[in-house]
């Protein structure tokens, strides 16, 4: 390998954020061991009392929840997003194109608060959803939407939207469509030919894809903030709950080292379970 | 020898501006409608004093606590306003000035419930204390805070999710004790649970949750319902006979400040009479000081305090230093035994 000097130059400031990144990381594992002095911003000696506080049964039963929730917002974001990223694809009218592309992005360039008022909107017992169902006669009741999992899921959904069709749609753009012309030509209706070729095809954006929606849901705050009140959390509204709002920066500290192995935890069994599948896509 | 001209020239100029102009005052304070009110109340009369200027550091309450932490001795502002008991943990890390109120002629009519600590005082007050909408909540008058204990409250409350403090005193008083002795209301608070229907994240939360009738009766503050109202949403603010939970921002001298003879000043204009009513017409919360003449709409407002009477009878006080050592210990227990 020759040494290419202006490399280095070019690594310098990704060098530079990563070792940032790493001491960041660091003061907060330092914090995860400090015991929480009341009244205080300092910390106090070496402890291992904020971990043992975590295995309390609530812990885990947020911490289970949050792995759930982020779940059921990466399949359901598949399932709205595959149909979005494949017509995004293969749509030949540049308007229709630009239409599904724009639909699908929005939500990048909205803030994450806004977007989640809106839902608040939208979601409430007098919101859009409930009132056009009452005004239809389907419900006699407003459905509670807000403050529920259901609710949460949703606009969690809208959210990481936008991540899962750009990169399903990378994936489908690089299959190419003599295969999918090919199995036609053998005989294979359409959702056939979609099934058999196009689908396992694109089993690697969909792995990046359910894998990078995980990850984004797992840090989500603002959503289930607003949305669940209180009533549905997550591991980020408890280290906001337990840490910040209470100052109790040790406890936080810990919150957060616990959710960051669980994050790994889990990505390193999603990676695993998805390997085999792997092996479907084009090589 | 021209440029000889223009040195002298330019020095008769700078020596004629008084050099307090040439000064600057950086204040730290929340953002939004709390930083406007201070340029356009305090502020102005401040300037208008002194010739020196006002410059803002605005963020949240943890993120200022937690830059000034870090730039302990060498502090990014000269003036900061936090809530009293936050302003606590400033103190006990050193971080503020100890006050010498004699260089604030204002002060002199604090009222006894602003004078908070030997390092911050209050500038304004309000209370957290139980709004409805009456067209969604018929025949409830809570008079008491027992009435949110009621069995038709089923599923109607929200609280804020930052600071249980008021609900957990008033348990407590409910069941005989007081915030020290909070345990006593553990029960009671628990008997609560089924009433919440949700716990609100912020101000701009609360309004929204009680203007779209999601959340029709808060433990809320004041000065939002007020707020709320003026806005059009039907609102009823009420002071149960035990009182309301008192809340009070402060205003501190930074430790390590080279402007504390301007700090002092901006501290006098802070507590000027006329300047407290024009902070309390604003943001329709009570004066510290005693001697503000306010507007009578404004004073008639429930959780506007402009009397001592008033101050003793309606307001419950939580002894801030107290709720700075208890705050995590009452928000912990709170979100492992009511929120989760």
């Amino acid at each position: 390998m020759t040494d290419r000097p202006f490399l280095r130059t070019f690594v310098s400031p990704a060098a530079l954020c990563a070792l940032a990144f790493v001491a960041a990381l660091a003061a907060v594992m330092q914090y995860s061991v400090r015991a929480y002095v009341p009244g205080s911003l300092e910390p106090g000696g070496l402890t291992l009392a904020n971990f043992a506080a975590l295995l309390k049964p609530l812990y885990g039963r947020v911490f289970l929840d949050t792995v759930w929730i982020c779940f059921l917002t990466a399949f359901w974001t598949l399932i709205v997003g595959y149909p979005l990223a494949y017509a995004l694809v293969h749509a030949r009218n540049v308007a229709l194109k630009s239409a599904i592309l724009v639909i699908s992005v929005t939500p990048l360039f909205l803030g994450e608060v806004v977007r989640t008022y809106s839902w608040i909107v939208v979601l409430g017992n007098n919101g859009f959803v409930n009132s056009m169902l009452l005004k239809a006669g389907v419900i006699a009741q407003p459905m509670q939407l807000m403050f529920t999992r259901f609710g949460v899921v949703i606009a969690l959904v809208h959210v990481t939207l936008p991540v899962m069709v750009i990169m399903l749609a990378a994936a489908l753009a690089h299959i190419d469509p003599d295969y999918e012309r090919a199995a036609e030509s053998l005989g294979a209706g359409p959702i056939r030919a979609f099934l058999t070729v196009t689908l396992p095809l694109s089993l690697p954006g969909i792995i990046a894809g359910v894998t990078t929606s995980f990850a984004w849901t797992f840090s989500a705050f603002a959503t289930p903030q607003l949305i669940g009140g209180g009533q549905v959390n997550m591991v980020s509204n408890l280290v906001y709950q337990l840490g910040f709002a209470s100052f109790n920066f040790p406890f936080a500290a810990s919150l957060s080292v616990a959710g960051l192995v669980l994050t790994f935890a889990v990505l390193a069994l999603l990676r695993a379970a998805a390997r085999p599948l792997e092996r479907i896509g084009p090589n | 020898m021209k440029q000889l001209c223009f040195a002298i020239t330019a020095l008769a100029v700078f020596s004629a501006v008084p050099a307090a102009a040439q000064d600057k005052l950086v204040v730290s304070v929340w953002g939004g409608s709390w930083r406007d009110m201070i340029a356009n109340i305090i502020a102005k009369k401040f300037t208008a004093e002194t010739k020196a200027q006002v410059e803002f550091i605005t963020g949240g309450t943890i993120d200022r606590l937690n830059k000034e932490k870090l730039a302990k001795g060498n502090p990014e502002s000269d003036i900061t306003f936090t809530t009293s008991h936050v302003g606590w943990l400033y103190a006990n890390d050193g971080l503020f000035e100890q006050l010498d109120l004699g260089k604030v002629p204002n002060a002199m009519n604090l009222v006894d419930q602003a004078k908070i600590s030997p390092y911050h005082i209050g500038t304004w007050a309000y209370v957290y204390t139980i709004g409805f909408r009456p067209d969604l909540v018929k025949d409830m008058a809570f008079e008491s805070w027992a009435d949110l204990w009621k069995p038709e409250m089923k599923g109607k409350l929200a609280a804020p999710d930052f600071d249980p403090s008021h609900l957990i005193t008033i348990a407590a008083m409910l069941s005989g004790g007081d915030a020290a002795s909070w345990e006593k209301g553990q029960g009671k608070l628990k008997e609560l649970k089924p009433n919440f229907k949700a716990f609100y994240t912020n101000d701009a939360n609360s309004q929204q949750l009680i203007a779209n009738g999601e959340t029709p009766v808060q433990v809320i503050l004041s000065m939002n319902a007020h707020y709320m109202a003026g806005e059009g949403v039907p609102i009823r603010l009420v002071i149960p006979k035990e009182g309301a939970v008192l809340g009070i921002d402060t205003v501190a001298i930074m430790k390590g400040s080279k402007k504390a003879d301007l700090a002092y000043k901006f501290i006098n204009a802070a507590l000027d009479p006329e300047v407290q009513a024009e902070v309390a017409k604003f943001k329709k919360g009570s004066p510290a000081v005693l001697n503000a003449k306010l507007d009578p709409a404004i004073a008639g407002l429930p959780g506007v305090f402009s009397t001592a009477d008033q101050w003793n009878k309606q307001a419950i006080v939580i002894e801030h230093k107290l709720r700075a050592a208890k705050t995590a210990e009452w928000r912990k227990w709170f979100a492992e035994n009511i929120m989760n």
